[in-house]
């Protein structure tokens, strides 16, 4: 056989630039779309993934890949695993799918962005196979949720979580939107592939997969598993525009864009990760908790390859590095508090062996979020469940659209940052959310968030009732304790001594 | 508590899919009504309503002048799905292959003569330029559709122009490695920009990446340029070659082709299904008759560069019978 080898045609695929004539080049590549930055074309052209895969390749790869996944889901579907899982796991499941199936679909059309729009044709060829693998991604999840429809009608969000005006699914939309779906092309590969792909995405696919594995849940940690192997090959497409960027002078502009969208990406997954890592998964399942993989994959790896191009860290490093003992702790005693308003049921953890756990990975988290549980316990204790749940609304971040929350017990420190902004006044959890908003006011000032809309009056009537109705949630899929309140069983025994 | 209200049972399928009475297929599970953008017209994307791309959004895809009460209807009459659409084009791929290896191991491009070498330069290995540029329109109309059933087809057609993209490259590079002198891999961005052959196609593919209306952009790439530039490159030059013991072009092209075959069937499936609504045929007419000429004149250009005469005739005939076929798709 003589066939070529890679190397011998490849920058022939990718060297597919060429100077318009008949329609201006601006109009074309116009800049709200391409974002080139004033960096003329031919310096795109630098643009060099290290990964390079080409056609032929890409199909064979991705139908032995999807052989191999859908093969898992077929030969342990008689196990029905998920039937007899751990509540706190098919919690798990329901939020990761809810907020991610659809979401991944929709990435085909950041990376389509990249495809047509960005000025580096070496983009314009990778992310032809990346906007493949998001569909991928999307389709995969949507059907191997999709068999559980019939165990619950909570099953039912992993598909419609995302058309919702849930709390949850604004934050997820507000994020996701922000960050791949209404930048340009440059902007895009930056945040989404190299900030959010190559940092955080590793965690929830290879940190979450690890927990399955363990959990005994192969199908869900295999399928994982393998999106992030494509995920890793279509990330590297940040990395190549950012040498770009910074052989070509506008290192300062990256460093912006990857100091808002880190923030950004941290919020939602103090939401999204967070809470199932140290709090759903079963104790028994834990490979390591949230705050570790933040450390092995964010703070290890991630900063490493910032290093490599020249980044710095964001600029608030340590305030984030502070917030990983903080931020998903704080949120997930607001989940559980207004479980009704999520889709899958949130499992406490706060068992006397998980809150040892806890107390062991975070020192201090007796006397701080240990206290909240400490009464929400107590409540149980005394068969008040009435005061566990929620009656009023809270304050929410016009950045994040979560809660704003702090720290409670002895180092309280909850507090909004305020800010009027043509005449409008916003609220913020955090000074660095203020400062995204302040970046660019233009892009948030009109949105609103959840607590907007019902002082708007479009929430009606402007109570939990009307809250819930507005969110789309109904008896069946609003979210209860995973274990109906089991973990509290020992709390019990011994008010009872 | 008498007025409890009534708590959701189970369904067997998504919400959105299970007022049928039908068992929904994979392919309905896995790719219909995935466009969360379409929750609220108003503002596609959950940031302040007027930043540009909830503009670009609302004027490009939901203001579109061709209406249809409920895009998310539309059906891919392949009903390909990511996992199908590999095993077909891997498939397809081996045989592709195949094909190099084969003629590759027969010394091939040794036996070409000298008077057809010339024109794959000319007329064939510049064909990665237009050929990526259906990728990057397909990509385009991929990301501003009104249903995830028409973006998945889209999608799959750029990924389609990439593979003859793919194909292109490697040819190129098999032929300048026989035939170092004739410029293979070297001139072929000079021939797209400067020769008389190319100037129409440009032209044509420089106008259709600025259709912005989701719609236009559509009927444009895949009623009028797509065809006129397959039945080009794929269909008479592929005849031509094999005419000139160009057995290998005349193979790959035909590969190619089924590609094509395929874009054209989900084309008229949704001309077909745009078609239900009173005043579309018109504007897609319109849009034809506004797209033709551009077309046109990018076929004779072309044409008149290849060897054998009367093509430009033929490849107008041929455009015009596959336009047809997608107005009448049923």
């Amino acid at each position: 056989m003589t066939s070529l080898k890679q190397d011998e045609y490849y920058d022939l695929i990718r060297g597919v630039n060429w100077t318009p004539k008949y329609v201006p080049e601006e109009e074309i590549f116009p800049e709200e779309m391409s974002g080139s930055r004033g960096i003329p074309m031919a310096q795109w052209e630098a643009f060099d993934e290290p990964y390079k895969v080409t056609y032929g390749d890409y199909v064979q790869t991705q139908r032995e890949k999807d052989a191999g996944v859908y093969s898992v889901k077929a030969g342990l579907e008689r196990a029905n695993y998920v039937k007899t899982a751990d509540p706190g796991w098919v919690s798990t499941l329901q939020a990761h799918y809810g907020a991610l199936a659809v979401a991944e679909y929709a990435a085909a059309t950041a990376e389509a962005r990249m495809a047509r729009f960005s000025k580096a044709p070496g983009n314009r060829v990778v992310a032809t196979f990346g906007m493949l693998d998001e569909m991928r991604h999307g389709q995969l999840q949507l059907f191997f949720s999709h068999e559980h429809t019939r165990l619950s009608r909570q099953w039912d969000w992993a598909h419609k979580a995302l058309y919702t005006n849930e709390w949850a699914a604004i934050a997820a939309r507000h994020m996701f939107d922000d960050m791949m779906f209404t930048r340009d092309a440059i902007s895009t590969a930056i945040m989404l592939t190299f900030a959010f792909e190559t940092g955080f995405t590793n965690m929830q696919f290879l940190g979450l997969s690890a927990d399955a594995a363990e959990a005994g849940d192969h199908t869900f940690s295999n399928l994982i598993s393998s999106i992030q192997t494509d995920e890793s090959r279509h990330a590297q497409q940040g990395g190549a525009i950012l040498k770009v960027m910074v052989d070509n002078g506008k290192i300062d502009d990256a460093q912006h864009m990857i100091d808002v969208i880190f923030w950004r990406t941290w919020k939602l997954f103090s939401v999204l990760t967070g809470p199932i890592m140290d709090y759903y998964t079963p104790l028994e399942h834990r490979k390591q908790s949230f705050k570790e993989f933040m450390e092995e994959w964010i703070i290890g790896q991630f900063v490493r390859q910032l290093d490599d191009l020249g980044l710095k860290k964001p600029w608030y490093w340590d305030t984030f590095v502070a917030d990983l003992d903080q931020a998903h702790h704080a949120i997930h005693v607001g989940v559980w508090f207004y479980r009704p308003t999520v889709w899958w049921n949130p499992a406490a953890g706060a068992s006397p062996e998980e809150r040892a756990w806890l107390e062991q990975k975070y020192p201090g988290w007796n006397t701080t979020f240990g206290r909240t549980w400490d009464v929400i316990t107590d409540n149980i204790v005394r068969g008040r469940l009435n005061m566990t749940l929620p009656e009023t609304l809270p304050l929410l971040c016009n950045m994040s659209n979560v809660p704003i929350v702090g720290t409670p017990g002895d180092k309280w420190n909850t507090k909004d940052y305020p800010l009027v902004y043509e005449g409008r006044l916003y609220h913020f959890g955090s000074p660095i959310d203020r400062w995204c908003f302040e970046q660019e006011p233009e892009r948030y000032k009109g949105h609103m968030n959840f607590i907007d809309r019902v002082l708007a009056g479009l929430v009606q009537p402007p109570d939990m009732a009307g809250a819930l109705a507005y969110m789309g949630l109904a008896p069946g899929e609003m979210g209860e304790d995973a274990h109906d309140y089991a973990w509290a069983a020992a709390y019990q025994r011994k008010a009872a001594e | 508590m008498s007025s409890a209200p009534e708590v959701l049972k189970p369904l067997k399928t998504w919400s959105h899919l299970a007022d049928r009475r039908k068992r929904p297929s994979e392919y309905e599970i896995v790719t219909v009504n995935l466009h969360y953008r379409n929750r609220d017209p108003n503002i596609p994307w959950e940031l302040d309503p007027d930043i540009p791309m909830n503009k670009w959004y609302r004027k490009y895809c939901n203001e579109s002048p061709l209406k249809h009460p409920d895009w998310d209807s539309f059906r891919d009459p392949d009903e390909l799905i990511y996992r199908t659409y590999n095993l077909l084009q891997d498939g397809q791929e081996a045989y592709v292959r195949g094909l190099l290896d084969q003629f590759s191991d027969r010394g091939h491009d040794q036996t070409i003569a000298p008077d057809w070498l010339p024109v794959l330069a000319r007329l064939y290995a510049p064909v990665r330029f237009p050929v990526h540029i259906v990728q990057m329109v397909s990509c385009y109309i991929g990301q501003i559709a009104p249903a995830s059933t028409i973006t998945s087809c889209a999608n799959f057609q750029a990924a389609d122009g990439l593979r003859w993209l793919t194909h292109t490259a490697y040819r190129t590079a098999e032929l300048a490695k026989t035939h170092p002198a004739a410029g293979f891999g070297k001139n072929e961005r000079q021939l797209w920009e400067e020769d008389p052959a190319w100037q129409g196609f440009r032209a044509l593919m420089e106008h259709v990446l600025v259709a912005w209306d989701w719609a236009e952009a559509f009927v444009a790439l895949n009623l009028v340029v797509k065809p006129a530039l397959e039945e080009c490159v794929l269909g008479v030059l592929g005849e031509q070659a094999r005419r000139h013991n160009d057995t290998l072009y005349g193979l790959l092209s035909q590969a190619q082709m089924r590609d094509a075959e395929r874009h054209r069937r989900w084309a008229g499936a949704l001309i077909d299904m745009a078609q239900s609504q009173e005043g579309n045929r018109a504007l897609i007419d319109g849009w034809i008759a506004k797209w033709q000429p551009m077309a046109d004149r990018a076929i004779e250009a072309y044409c008149a560069a290849l060897p054998e005469a009367g093509a430009a005739e033929l490849v107008k005939t041929r455009v015009a019978a596959a336009q047809a076929a997608m107005v009448q798709y049923r």
